[in-house]
């Protein structure tokens, strides 16, 4: 637990996804990104559902007519 | 000197390109301890200068950046000349086109005189950069520039170029900006075109100059900003007159000081910075107006998912050259492979919201004041920072107080607002609304002609 969010067990989710990290470096950034989603995790659950992603994508602009 | 002072020696013969270029390659040299290059293009930067006098001579006049020494960070493509992101992976990558920023310098008369150092892929704070070493602050060799683009900053504040572009996902232009005491412009996002610029992020982008003045700041983004259509994101907006006049006022003008957050966890020396520069702002008929900001923390959180993911995507076709990476690049890389999908389109999700919950901060205040960093440079090598008695990771607490203008693409421009008790420049961060930077820079000149900060040199 970090803040009252469960944490996420970082390296069987890097084992699982075969990402090749290596044991001493996982170690080295589990605590930081337990922190980052103690923080995070609340905020996403708070979204309204009609809310869409900020990112750009515009057909107009790849010239498709 | 400043770029209007040197654009007035050239127009009226006193001095030549070739000299200006000559006395910045001379600097370059003399100064090599700072480390702030990667390259150095001599022979290119004297051929260009010889040509713009040539112009000159002839009465071909590019406008105030004709004839100036200038620096890229090393992020900004130059065809044919190697572009190496501060990276091992990038070492031999020679471009076969420029960026949208080099093209428009080019067109206005800059000579380029070389490409700066940086933190290892824009993806930090310090510049000590593994693969081409440290950059040192030119107030203090033995402490950071700041960074991303530390190169910049030091090439600025050490009196090499009249201006270094740098480039900005979480204060990488505004943090050296602080550090080095010099001005630094992040513009709004789609201001300035990302075309041709080594990415770290996709969203969070910003490209701007670090300039000894907020005049020569204002003469830079007027040459490079306009719309490209080669990057989506290029606003179609006008780009207007952003120089201010000889004599500004700012009567009527509110600005924000923010009751919370802002001053929160910062060296009280940064912030009585801050404190006079807003007195001062009050004594030259601002009104400085008390403002409560939505959670800045929460704004800092969803950069860092946002920032962390899109790198990580970025360089996953390097992902199995780990060695190659500097150890705190590879771990910051590793986090973002480890971030889940939803995080980071919930993070693009909040982001939304956040945007919108900030305008209403601009209802009440035409721009708001801070401190750009909490503190002045750490030391070379130093990991944490320690405030009101807890310690703090040293890139987090840098970034803490300029990461989320980049989350809401707001303009912002760190101005030198003093010096700590050591010697060490502090700096002040004016965030305005959305493509108001001719105002930024309004009440960033009043405040820099209202004082001698930006006249006070390093002993180099």
């Amino acid at each position: 637990m970090s803040g009252g969010v469960k944490c996420r067990d970082w390296k069987r989710i890097a084992e699982g996804l075969q990402l090749g990290i290596p044991e001493a470096d996982l170690d080295r950034i589990t605590a930081v990104l337990d922190a980052l989603e103690a923080a995070f995790r609340p905020l996403a659950a708070s979204l309204p559902f009609e809310v869409e992603p900020a990112v750009i994508f515009s057909c107009e602009t790849e010239g498709i007519p | 000197m400043t770029i209007q002072q040197a654009a007035a020696g050239l127009r009226e013969r006193r001095v030549s390109a070739a000299e200006l270029t000559e006395a910045a390659l001379d600097r370059a040299r003399r100064l090599t301890e700072l480390n702030a290059f990667i390259t150095v293009l001599e022979d290119r930067a004297r051929k260009q200068a010889r040509q713009r006098d040539e112009e000159l001579a002839r009465g071909q006049d590019r406008g105030p950046l004709h004839g100036i020494p200038v620096a890229l960070k090393d992020v900004f493509c130059t065809k044919g000349i190697r572009t190496t992101c501060g990276s091992r992976i990038f070492a031999d990558y020679v471009p076969d086109r420029d960026a949208a920023v080099v093209e428009r310098l080019e067109a206005a008369g800059a000579v380029l005189i070389g490409k700066t150092n940086m933190h290892e892929l824009a993806f930090g704070i310090t510049s000590s950069n593994p693969h081409f070493g440290a950059v040192r602050n030119p107030w203090d060799l033995q402490r950071i520039p700041g960074g991303s683009s530390g190169g910049s900053g030091a090439a600025v504040a050490a009196g090499m170029v009249f201006m270094a572009m740098g480039s900005d996902t979480g204060g990488s232009i505004r943090i050296p900006a602080a550090f080095c005491g010099t001005v630094g412009l992040k513009p709004t996002f789609g201001r300035v075109s990302r075309y041709g610029v080594m990415p770290l992020d996709f969203t969070l982008d910003h490209m701007g100059p670090l300039t000894r003045c907020v005049r020569d700041a204002a003469i830079t983004l007027w040459a490079i900003a306009g719309h490209d259509p080669r990057d989506d994101t290029s606003s179609r907006r006008p780009v207007e007159p952003y120089v201010p006049p000889r004599e500004v006022s700012l009567a009527g003008v509110r600005i924000g000081l923010p009751e919370n957050f802002y001053f929160e966890r910062v060296d009280p020396e940064a912030a009585a910075a801050v404190h006079r520069m807003a007195r001062l702002a009050e004594s030259l008929g601002a009104h400085i107006v008390p403002v409560r900001v939505p959670d800045i923390a929460a704004m800092n959180t969803v950069g860092r998912i946002i920032v962390q993911a899109e790198a990580a995507a970025l360089m996953e076709r390097y992902a199995n050259r780990r060695e190659d990476f500097g150890a705190d690049v590879r771990a910051l890389l590793d986090q973002g492979r480890l971030l889940p999908a939803t995080d980071y389109i919930n993070a693009q999700r909040l982001r939304r919201l956040m945007r919108n919950q900030f305008r209403g901060v601009f209802g009440a205040a035409d721009c708001l004041l801070t401190p750009t960093t909490p503190s002045a440079a750490p030391r070379i090598g130093q990991s944490t920072v320690e405030f009101d008695g807890a310690e703090e990771d040293v890139r987090l607490a840098s970034t803490r107080l300029v990461r989320a203008v980049n989350v809401l693409g707001l303009p912002a421009l760190s101005l030198p607002c003093g010096f700590d008790r050591q010697g060490l420049p502090l700096g002040l961060q004016i965030i305005g609304r959305p493509f108001e930077e001719a105002f930024l820079f309004r009440v960033a000149a009043a405040l820099e002609d209202a004082t001698d900060f930006h006249d006070r040199k390093p002993a180099l």
